[in-house]
């Protein structure tokens, strides 16, 4: 992997996303995670102002003013972009408040990356009114004005719990027994219960359940699989490797290169790390480097944001020299992940 | 005018900036406020920049107009992501009392664009709900059309396991898994849509009484491609919670056997003569 090509491609992403970027300008945080997470990840984050970020990521922060009541059913975390951010009225009083989860997760994940002291968010009213958006069922709704509830959304709350070091946010066991209802009946999970398996859902189930201390690091040599079916979960997972080498999302599907993370940090989690043919993984995302920097989907397309970040990733999962290792179930280094 | 959406299309052959309609001559923008140091900026099109400070204008003053409902569709055409944008699109849907009718049409032509799009579904849930069973034959005959073009659409997937599950309509749903599965017997979807209904489908009595009848399907379509993951999985997903039956049935046992004597080993066939040898000891252990 070119990995000073990857570096300027991550800095010039860095200094000005270009045009097509602004159909996804309400998850501005999340693009912006993709480039510093990168930057950190390929070791190139001397090249960006730490506290300029913190500050601009910071100004999402959703502060309800006179003291909110946490249960009007709404939720104070972060907003995703400008365009959702609405100043309050005269009286100070804040009418649009649409903090998301997404949002809330990318915004501490930079703040983790930049070496802000998390302690120093005002985060209790944050942790309080995330509950609003625990569903019966345990599931989580990314927004209070409504949205579709799913996995994802119990991994960002899992995460920004993880991060702040407060699980006042979460009921765990509802959450647990919803993770558990998605798994399916061929050991993978879908993103809701009885839909198909998949690589993101799979890994959204795994490191959610790690990340809430349900299953502990290296579960198959720990050997407790009493929670979920283990061996048919490895056995899904596992054969997700194509015959090319990169990893599908689901059965008969074609390869592509985000699966090498979402199907690679699993792997990992599980302590199944050495059931993947690291070569042949390797030679597909190199079909997938684009000449000048960042990945494609598949072999030979355009790059794009997205997938140039989960093959970064997927080169620290296999260890690539010169890139920092990974905190697989928090989507971060681990120097970051550990606050060093 | 109903849904703003063939404005849209309009507006797409020659699209005049809102500040030279006369219609929006008394709206001031409000642009958004990027602060002093914007990090990872976007370059933003005039277009893009220009709707989404009329939108804002228009949502900050709350103005549930007929304008400001074509204004959402012309917004979401730029950024159908945008939960804020399809959030007032809602209130305005209700604050003027259009047909929802319209407003399914309309999701219709947005997703033609972009299917691959979470607050689209979230709003074509929301319309349908509020339809409630009379949306039910709408909702089916959608997810079949973009399941027609793509047939392992996540999305569309999702929605449609919703649909039975709040509107029913489950009377043909077995046949039309089948149907796909003619078409393509690697469509895992397709096998997952299947183990959906013979479990939750309550016309058909659960995975119990659908066992015999699936087990011979699966077999027959293992014996066509005995290399298909899918029918693999599926046939071991029959005997979930069934593991002293799935070691023991001889008509599993038949299809391993008359693939193994094939010249051809297949990885999916080793794991499930693995996994059966396994679980067969288990007895015999208690």
């Amino acid at each position: 992997m070119d990995k000073d090509l990857h570096s300027t491609f991550a800095e010039l992403m860095f200094h000005l996303l270009p045009s097509p970027y602004e159909s996804q300008e309400i998850n501005h945080l999340t693009l912006a995670y993709f480039v510093i997470s990168s930057l950190d990840i390929l070791n190139s984050l001397n090249r960006v102002e730490k506290d300029a970020i913190a500050n601009w990521v910071l100004s999402f922060q959703v502060h309800p003013g006179t003291k909110a009541d946490p249960n009007n059913g709404q939720f104070y975390g972060f907003h995703g972009s400008r365009t959702s951010q609405f100043p309050p009225d005269d009286n100070g009083v804040l009418l649009h408040n649409h903090s998301h989860l997404a949002s809330t997760y990318c915004a501490l994940a930079i703040l983790k990356i930049v070496g802000y002291d998390l302690s120093n968010v005002d985060s209790e009213i944050m942790l309080a009114s995330m509950r609003n958006l625990q569903q019966p069922d345990g599931s989580f709704m990314p927004i209070h004005i409504g949205g579709e509830t799913d996995l994802r959304f119990v991994y960002c709350a899992a995460a920004i719990c993880f991060m702040l070091d407060n699980w006042s946010g979460v009921d765990k066991e509802k959450a647990k027994d919803y993770i558990l209802n998605c798994q399916s009946y061929d050991g993978g999970f879908g993103l809701v219960p009885g839909a198909e398996s998949h690589g993101g859902g799979t890994y959204c189930a795994i490191a959610s359940l790690r990340l809430m201390g349900f299953i502990d690091d290296n579960l198959l040599s720990s050997c407790d699989s009493s929670l979920i079916n283990v061996p048919l979960l490895l056995e899904w997972v596992v054969q997700r490797q194509g015959m090319d080498g990169g990893f599908q999302g689901r059965p008969n599907k074609a390869t592509d290169t985000c699966y090498a993370f979402w199907i690679g940090a699993v792997l990992k989690i599980l302590g199944a790390g050495n059931f993947v043919d690291n070569k042949a993984l390797r030679r597909f995302l190199l079909t997938c480097q684009y000449k000048y920097g960042g990945f494609s989907k598949f072999p030979g397309e355009f790059p794009d944001l997205y997938h140039s970040y989960y093959g970064f990733t997927a080169f620290s999962l296999l260890e690539e020299s010169g890139l920092k290792s990974l905190c697989s179930e928090l989507g971060i280094t681990e120097t970051a992940a550990k606050g060093l | 005018m109903a849904s703003g959406s063939s404005e849209v299309e309009e507006q797409e052959q020659e699209r005049v900036m809102l500040r030279d309609r006369p219609e929006w001559s008394d709206v001031t923008p409000l642009p958004q406020d990027d602060g002093p140091t914007p990090v990872v900026p976007i370059k933003y099109t005039e277009e893009f920049a220009e709707v989404m400070d009329y939108f804002r204008a228009v949502f900050a003053a709350d103005e549930r107009s007929p304008r400001a409902l074509s204004l959402t569709a012309e917004a979401i055409h730029f950024n159908a992501g945008n939960y804020t944008v399809w959030h007032f699109r809602r209130l305005l849907l209700e604050s003027l009392k259009i047909d929802l009718h319209d407003e399914l049409e309309f999701v219709q032509r947005i997703a033609a664009d972009n299917s691959k799009n979470y607050q689209i579904w979230h709003h074509r849930r929301w319309v349908a709900e509020k339809l409630g069973p009379d949306a039910r034959n709408a909702e089916l005959q959608f997810t079949k059309k973009v399941l027609s073009v793509d047939a392992k659409h996540y999305h569309a997937w999702s929605h449609r396991q919703w649909v039975l599950q709040a509107l029913g309509g489950w009377e043909d749903e077995l046949d039309y898994c089948s149907e796909l599965l003619e078409q393509d017997m690697f469509n895992n979807s397709a096998w997952n849509q299947r183990y959906f209904v013979i479990t939750k489908s309550p016309l058909l009595g659960g995975l119990e009484a659908m066992r015999e009848s699936e087990v011979l399907y699966t077999v027959k379509a293992i014996n066509v491609y005995p290399e298909n993951e899918s029918s693999w999985r599926y046939l071991r997903g029959l005997y979930k919670g069934e593991t002293i039956s799935w070691a023991n049935d001889p008509q599993v046992s038949s299809v391993c056997l008359k693939i193994l004597s094939s010249k051809t080993l297949f990885w999916i066939l080793s794991v499930t003569v693995i996994n059966r040898i396994k679980t067969s000891e288990m007895p015999l252990r208690l």
